[in-house]
């Protein structure tokens, strides 16, 4: 029996589950896919009734089995997946079985704390079972996180080799509810290896036309629908939807129209809807479109698309050279490097780099976190960048959206390793023209190793346009013939290959004086050979400046819009008032919580005094007039942590100058905390005030985040030996987790003081918890920190 | 939405301190951009109840709840209508952006948010409200799970029954936390004689809950 699925003709899936079963009596709140154990005929009667009426597929009732659902219900996944392909292919016969994977329920890091990895393992349960049961394929639906439905696909993909469809659903603003609009659904999902994909649920047929045309814009994939019938409205006790069969038919027929070739039902919808649908779709036949073939990456709500205007890659996140970032890379010191990243983003950046490549890291761990954590504050779309393929890979595996992966090279053993990855996990990749032999000096031959890698790609599945090639810059100090040779391959390869470009611009400088004269000045010959984007330092005036007066004058700003916003308040605005800063300015400024301000305070006094005199004369003196201040009750908590973030700029600055003159003056450090929100607790608001005034006050802070592995607390205080941790949760629901962390640091740790805070804690609970200390506030956690330390 | 700066400020611990014009301009700032990022996504729906001595039925589901202090508070009602709301989830994403970056920022923005979602549900129980008053009812006041002795485990099977994930994308973690994280579930009884009038003040709104170190109650309490 052949039961493959086809998508040269139209292919009908069912309609609602849940509706018939609410029609057939099922109460609110009741689990439906229990179903499947106590009342398989009845689940199999539904069934029937869609291939009664021509369904093509049948959607198993397994919608929730997994194993968040399940829990507590008795009832495990492997039976009532079991069970619902097993039901569904008793009544299906040759006709097709799809495996129903829905939502699990729960949010995915980095705003929730679902993990990719435990959603994975989640999918994959049961994709294995339903596999095995015989289901004829995958359908992954309802999706409202992009990051879910990757996790989910490749559980599929992995797991099992049938074909795969998604779906996501989408609210009345056009986005999913974690924000994805759908052409940046189309461009993560298409590229993962899916065989289908498209929109189910969200609002009725006609609201959703839109979305829909959105999607068959951009997909290279047949594109399903599944509508609701009509948009739920809640009437008293009941949800009711308001279209009835024969204008949801009619419906189909216009989406059949428009060019989606997969057609059934979500939510309100019946047998006599999916018949409506069958019925209104005699005589079409599916039209073919031809989708707009873009260059594109995204992250999960934001996709840059390379098309002409150039796009500004921030280059900042790679430690070559720097050695704050290096140092803050070594001692996991996150904020700056949030900082960083947001920082180029403000300053215009479409895209970030990240190189986390130092040899004395756990390049792969710290590369995972980074991107966790830059994902987390930054919208931006990620290019990874590492020489090691398994940083890569595990990159590009936990990486929301669709990255891009820098790079490959001419080299076959590079080619052979990197380019699977590509494929895989859909990126986008940068071919870097050189090989074996290094960079080649003619543009010719820099063009036929381009030539040579996409090809190569190809044969791996992967398009031309998901290539983007970097034509490399030589030094103009040391080769200074072949520079041209990279602005002309930069238009060989546009014109005989067809792919977009890339450079990383101020290399051309190296070895010479007044660099950003040069830079700027090859960036403009190189953009007006069309040139699609610029690995650079957004915080360089120059370089931007060029690319904003080239788009004005390639016509790329139209109307000179976005030039003029930049430029034609400028010199108003940057009047900054810039007083000789004395020592008591300093103080007036953190006492004022002029945070803008402090770094040029310090940088002023930097001039006659060390940075440990700045912060025993300046920075200590003030945050205790600003300390007894809040206690006093003269300022609020917005006002101690206004001064608090300016002492921290100050920080910052002397720590930057001791870096600089090398003294690694260490003494700045009174003594190592670990602070943690504690497993399970998402709330760290709390945590972060504690955090920047132990700083303030000279504490070396590991900020582990919140939502902690108990193990993972334990881990930090060993290898750092540290003397004090801070925990903090704000449910009882999680004060259990924090009993069980002081346990086991009990155990593993025993010389290590555990101080305590969050709402629902007292002296007394602290106690009984095991705690060494509760702290009420965060001035108190100071003040706890000063006698373990001081002693 | 109306989001009162008094109440932001009592959520901030404000008590007539000096308010230099940085910082009253960072409060207007807050006010004005949590009214951008706000979502008014809310569902409740109206059931039928039965009181038993210590718990609570809802008729034609599978719900019951077990708590002295709810079915008091329910005590003359035969319906009950189950609200969930959330601000949605880029209010989290703000707040995240604004905690690790402009910490005082976050901080205002924070008590904005928790007075936008108190003033939401303001808004849903009034919707509740006239819709009940048709049927010739009077509410009570809004019960959430973790007041009294009502179980914030019943946060399951509220979330459950109004499918307040598939239509709010409001879920809860395995420790029955709420994401996004300015969401309310709450029970608002239906009964037909008047209610008495609420005399607790703002302080008093804290009294139910088991957040005994709470900030924001901390400080109404040092206030009041």
């Amino acid at each position: 029996m052949d039961r493959k699925i086809k998508f040269d003709d139209f292919l009908i899936f069912d309609g609602a589950m849940g509706t018939m079963l609410q029609a057939y009596g099922m109460k609110a709140g009741e689990l439906s896919e229990r179903y499947n154990i106590d009342r398989p005929e009845l689940i199999e009667k539904i069934h029937r009734s869609y291939l009664a009426v021509g369904a093509d597929v049948i959607t198993t009732n397994t919608f929730g089995a997994n194993r968040f659902k399940l829990l507590d219900t008795g009832l495990s996944v492997e039976e009532v997946v079991t069970k619902g392909v097993e039901i569904a292919r008793k009544a299906a016969g040759n006709r097709l079985v799809a495996l129903d994977l829905g939502p699990l329920g729960q949010l995915m890091e980095p705003y929730g704390n679902l993990s990719f990895e435990a959603a994975y393992d989640a999918f994959k349960e049961q994709v294995r079972a339903g596999s095995s049961a015989g289901a004829d394929l995958i359908l992954i639906e309802t999706m409202a996180d992009v990051y879910e439905a990757r996790a989910a696909i490749l559980a599929a993909k992995e797991n099992s080799d049938l074909p795969v469809i998604c779906t996501m659903t989408f609210q009345a603003d056009g986005r999913t509810l974690t924000g994805t609009d759908p052409m940046t659904m189309v461009n993560i999902v298409q590229n993962l290896g899916v065989d289908a994909l498209g929109i189910n649920c969200s609002l009725g047929p006609k609201e959703i036309i839109p979305l829909v045309q959105e999607i068959l814009k951009y997909s290279k994939l047949p594109v399903i629908v599944q509508p609701n019938a009509g948009l739920p409205k809640v009437k008293g006790k009941e949800t009711v939807f308001e279209i009835g069969p024969e204008e949801f038919g009619s419906y189909g027929r216009e989406l059949a129209q428009m060019g989606v070739r997969i057609l059934g039902g979500c939510c309100g919808t019946t047998p006599e809807h999916i018949r409506a649908l069958k019925e209104a779709l005699q005589g079409l036949r599916p039209v073919k479109i031809e989708p707009f073939r873009i260059t594109a990456a995204s992250s999960a709500t934001k996709t840059v698309i390379f098309d002409g205007k150039p796009r500004i890659i921030g280059e900042r996140l790679n430690p070559t050279g720097k050695k704050r970032l290096k140092e803050a890379l070594k001692s996991r010191d996150f904020d700056y490097i949030l900082r960083e990243a947001v920082d180029q983003k403000d300053h215009g950046a479409d895209l970030l780099d990240v190189n986390v490549g130092l040899p004395e890291i756990d390049e792969k761990a710290v590369m995972v976190r980074t991107i966790k954590e830059v994902q987390g504050i930054v919208n931006l779309p990620l290019q990874l960048d590492s020489v090691k393929p398994e940083v890569i890979e595990a990159g590009v595996r936990i990486c929301n959206g669709r990255p891009i992966v820098n790079s490959v090279n001419g080299e076959a053993k590079v080619l052979e390793t990197i380019l699977p990855i590509v494929k895989k996990y859909g990126c986008l990749v940068v071919a870097l023209t050189l090989d074996e032999k290094g960079i080649p000096e003619t543009a010719e031959e820099r063009l036929r190793i381009a030539e040579r890698i996409i090809n190569k790609a190809a044969e791996y599945g992967i398009s031309k346009e998901d290539i983007i090639v970097d034509c490399l810059v030589l030094t103009a100090s040391a080769q200074q013939k072949e520079v041209r040779e990279t602005v002309k391959a930069v238009r060989l390869v546009k014109e005989k290959l067809g792919v977009k470009t890339l450079l990383g611009v101020s290399n051309v400088s190296y070895g010479l004086p007044a660099r950003g004269i040069l830079n700027r000045t090859f960036l403009a010959m190189t953009l007006a050979e069309g040139l699609d984007s610029a690995i650079l330092n957004p915080l360089d005036e120059d370089m931007m400046a060029t690319v904003k007066a080239f788009n004005v004058l390639w016509n790329y700003d139209q109307g000179s819009k976005e030039f003029i916003a930049a430029y034609s308040e400028l010199k108003k605005q940057e009047t900054v008032p810039h007083t000789s800063a004395t020592g008591r300015d300093l103080k007036k400024i953190i006492i004022d919580g002029l945070r803008e301000e402090a770094a040029a305070g310090v940088r002023e006094l930097l001039k006659n005094h060390t940075g440990l005199e700045i912060v025993d004369n300046y920075l200590v003196p003030a945050l205790d007039v600003v300390g007894e201040r809040y206690e006093r009750g003269e300022i609020f908590l917005p006002q101690l942590i206004q001064s608090a973030e300016t002492v921290k700029r100050a920080f910052e600055v002397i720590k930057e100058d001791m870096l600089k003159n090398a003294s690694a003056d260490q003494t700045m450090e009174k003594g190592k905390i670990v602070l943690a929100t504690v497993k399970g607790d998402v709330h760290d608001i709390g945590k972060n005030i504690v955090k920047i005034l132990l700083e303030n006050y000279g504490y070396k802070v590991y900020d582990l985040g919140k939502d902690v592995a108990i193990e993972r607390i334990v881990e930090t205080v060993q290898q750092e030996k540290v003397p004090l941790v801070g925990l903090s949760a704000l449910m009882t629901t999680t004060v259990v987790n924090m009993e069980e962390t002081i346990n086991a640091l009990r155990k593993s740790c025993p010389g290590c003081k555990v101080m305590v805070g969050g709402a629902v804690l007292n002296e007394e609970y602290a106690r009984m918890i095991g705690a060494d200390f509760y702290c009420e506030d965060a001035k108190e956690a100071v003040k706890t920190a000063e006698r373990v330390f001081l002693k | 939405m109306n989001i009162e700066k008094n109440e932001v400020l009592r959520y901030l611990g404000y008590k007539d301190q000096v308010l230099d014009e940085g910082m009253e301009r960072l409060i207007q700032e807050c006010l004005a951009e949590i009214q951008t990022i706000l979502k008014k996504n809310y569902v409740y729906q109206i059931f039928d109840i039965e009181r038993q001595e210590d718990s609570i039925r809802f008729k034609g589901t599978d719900l019951a709840f077990q708590s002295r202090d709810l079915s008091r508070h329910l005590g003359k009602s035969d319906k009950c209508a189950l609200m969930a709301a959330t601000l949605g989830l880029e209010v989290d994403k703000r707040l995240a952006y604004y905690s690790r970056l402009n910490l005082t920022k976050g901080i205002v923005l924070d008590a904005c948010a928790t007075t936008a979602i108190e003033a939401l549900c303001d808004e849903v129980e009034e919707e509740v409200r006239q819709e009940a008053e048709k049927a010739g009812y009077c509410l009570t006041s809004r019960y959430s799970p973790g007041y009294g002795d009502l179980s914030i485990y019943y946060q399951k099977d509220i979330i459950t029954v109004l499918q307040a994930y598939s239509r709010l994308g409001l879920s809860l973690t395995e420790d029955y936390i709420m994401l996004p994280r300015k969401s309310v579930t709450a029970f608002i009884g239906w009964q037909r004689e008047e209610v008495q009038a609420d005399k607790c003040g703002s302080v008093d709104k804290c009294s139910g809950c088991d957040k005994k170190n709470c900030l924001y109650r901390k400080w109404g309490k040092r206030n009041g």
